[in-house]
């Protein structure tokens, strides 16, 4: 981590690299050594990009996109903690539920897609489906570790004080274990991610996925990088922010 | 980063000979729950309850699943996507290993190409195959280079990670018998390292799948992404349901054979 804050320390040589390669992309185009229909050149790129923004065309499909993985997000992590600490805290729950989910986990999500379309239609029931599916196992197995690696010595300080069953959930075990149900998340958020925009452009309606490959389909370059800097940006974005709540959150985390 | 364990592996319970007993008393119910899950499945299509093309019976699928066995379109698909996955598996894990441990020990490396990765790194890979469709076309070379980029990242983060944490100790003791900075890195740092390495490559192994089934399907021609859009608009649910679980099984299969690998090649893993 000491290494990554380095780089940013340094700011200006930082953003040294990344400038190199931009402008002998730039020049390249310019000078006609790479084929401007394959790649446009940066700049154009970014008026594409300009444009998009500036004619407020940009906002349907964005929003529709947030709009199915957040949804599907928020079900998978309220299913994945839910599902996660019941089976690490019950016996019971833990012996019949462990076979199903390493039935389940190791299927590879993409490979739902086409039979979830099959079975529920293409729409926007699918498409939440899809997330909630990618998402959910990363949450519930971190969850159930934080869980199952906690302390004993905090649960039987609880049941020394008879504290009730809900208020040592709520109180102990999911505070204690917030950093690796947090850690399921950051890959539930990129797993998520992935699979909407794989959903949008096997059958999308609307939606970043669908943009992309539909651009790309009419030969419509510069807008379809236009699109891909969208979505990179929405993943950058989606990502910042979840790091600022885990520093709120979890102000310890990584200083042990 | 022990986000992709298997739930066994964290049970806190001693596995011990003795507790295996004691650990499928409980499962009993959870294998029990499955074939209820598989009855209700099977009665509800036969008799009607769900009358859907898309809803056949169990039967009917794994009938699918087994006449598939001698020869069937499945298994050829499968072995074309696994070709592909283990390539690009192959090439991406290498180029993450040698770009984490030369960032992380060469400064200049390090702001020359850090920043330039941390750019590629948040894009979701679905988002690169149409773009590299213009350059790579549709065959191998896409899916190859869509598997290799996507595995790359997470053995790439954690060999960075990894190297950081090597103990300064090792390094200098390494200088003081004034061993070579090539033979410091493969001999004293990479092993050093492998554990965390370890970690990247297995998130990176189902990435790999998972990565090959989506070319696959967004770009396909063969393999088994291509093989289950096509029965989709085929209209054969059977054959689908038989697909997905082949891969299921490949998946389980390939994390299990990491796993033991991992115990016979790194047995210092988890021993800090």
């Amino acid at each position: 981590m000491s290494q990554r804050s380095e780089v940013y320390r340094t700011s200006l040589l930082g953003l040294l690299s990344p400038a190199i390669v931009l402008s002998v992309w730039e020049s390249a185009g310019a000078l006609g050594w790479i084929n401007p229909i394959l790649l446009p050149r940066p700049s154009q790129i970014v008026w594409s990009l300009v444009e998009l923004v500036a004619d407020g065309a940009v906002f349907p499909p964005l929003l529709y996109t947030i709009a199915l993985f957040v949804v599907g997000y928020a079900i998978a992590s309220i299913l994945g903690i839910a599902i996660g600490v019941a089976m690490a805290t019950s016996e019971t729950l833990y012996g019949l539920l462990e076979p199903l989910v390493e039935i389940l986990r190791p299927i590879p999500k993409s490979a739902l897609v086409p039979v979830l379309f099959l079975f529920l239609g293409i729409g926007k029931t699918t498409m939440i489906t899809v997330v909630v599916l990618a998402a959910v196992f990363p949450v519930l197995i971190s969850t159930f570790q934080g869980v199952r690696g906690l302390d004993p010595v905090l649960l039987e300080t609880a049941r020394t004080f008879q504290v009730s069953r809900m208020r040592t959930i709520f109180s102990i075990i999911l505070p204690a274990s917030l950093p690796m149900i947090l850690a399921g998340m950051r890959v539930a958020l990129g797993l998520g991610l992935v699979l909407v925009i794989l959903a949008e452009m096997l059958a999308g309606e609307d939606g970043i996925g669908f943009r992309i490959l539909d651009l790309q389909r009419a030969f419509q370059i510069r807008e379809m990088f236009a699109w891909i800097f969208v979505l990179v940006a929405l993943g950058g974005g989606l990502m910042m922010l979840f790091d600022l709540i885990e520093r709120t959150l979890v102000p310890w985390r990584g200083k042990t | 980063m022990s986000v992709v364990g298997t739930l066994e592996g964290a049970s806190s319970k001693p596995s011990a000979a003795g507790s295996i007993r004691r650990r499928l008393g409980p499962r009993l119910y959870g294998v029990l729950l499955i074939a209820a899950i598989l009855l209700f499945w099977e009665v509800s299509s036969r008799l009607g309850w769900i009358v859907s093309a898309y809803w056949p019976p169990v039967t009917k699928i794994l009938w699918a699943a087994i006449s598939q066995l001698g020869g069937g379109d499945i298994l050829v698909s499968l072995a074309a996507t696994l070709r592909r996955a283990l390539t690009g598996y192959a090439i991406g894990s290498v180029l993450g290993i040698a770009l984490g441990i030369l960032l992380g020990k060469s400064k200049v490396l390090r702001i020359a190409l850090l920043p330039l990765i941390e750019i590629v790194r948040p894009i979701p890979t679905p988002a690169v195959i149409p773009p590299l469709i213009l350059f790579l076309g549709v065959d191998d070379a896409l899916k190859i280079f869509a598997i290799s980029l996507a595995t790359f990242f997470p053995v790439f983060t954690n060999t960075f990670a990894g190297v950081a944490t090597v103990d300064d100790t090792l390094i200098q003791t390494a200088r003081t018998f004034r061993t070579s900075w090539a033979r410091t890195l493969l001999r004293v740092v990479l092993p050093a390292t492998l554990p965390a390495i370890a970690a990247g490559l297995r998130t990176a192994t189902s990435l790999a799948l998972v990565v090959a089934v989506v070319s696959e399907m967004v770009a396909g021609s063969s393999g088994i992404g291509y093989y289950l859009v096509e029965m989709q608009y085929a209209l054969r649910p059977d054959l689908m349901y038989a697909a997905v679980m082949y891969l299921a099984i490949t998946g389980y299969a390939v994390n299990r054979l990491f796993l033991v690998l991992e115990a016979r090649l790194i047995p210092w893993m988890g021993k800090t």
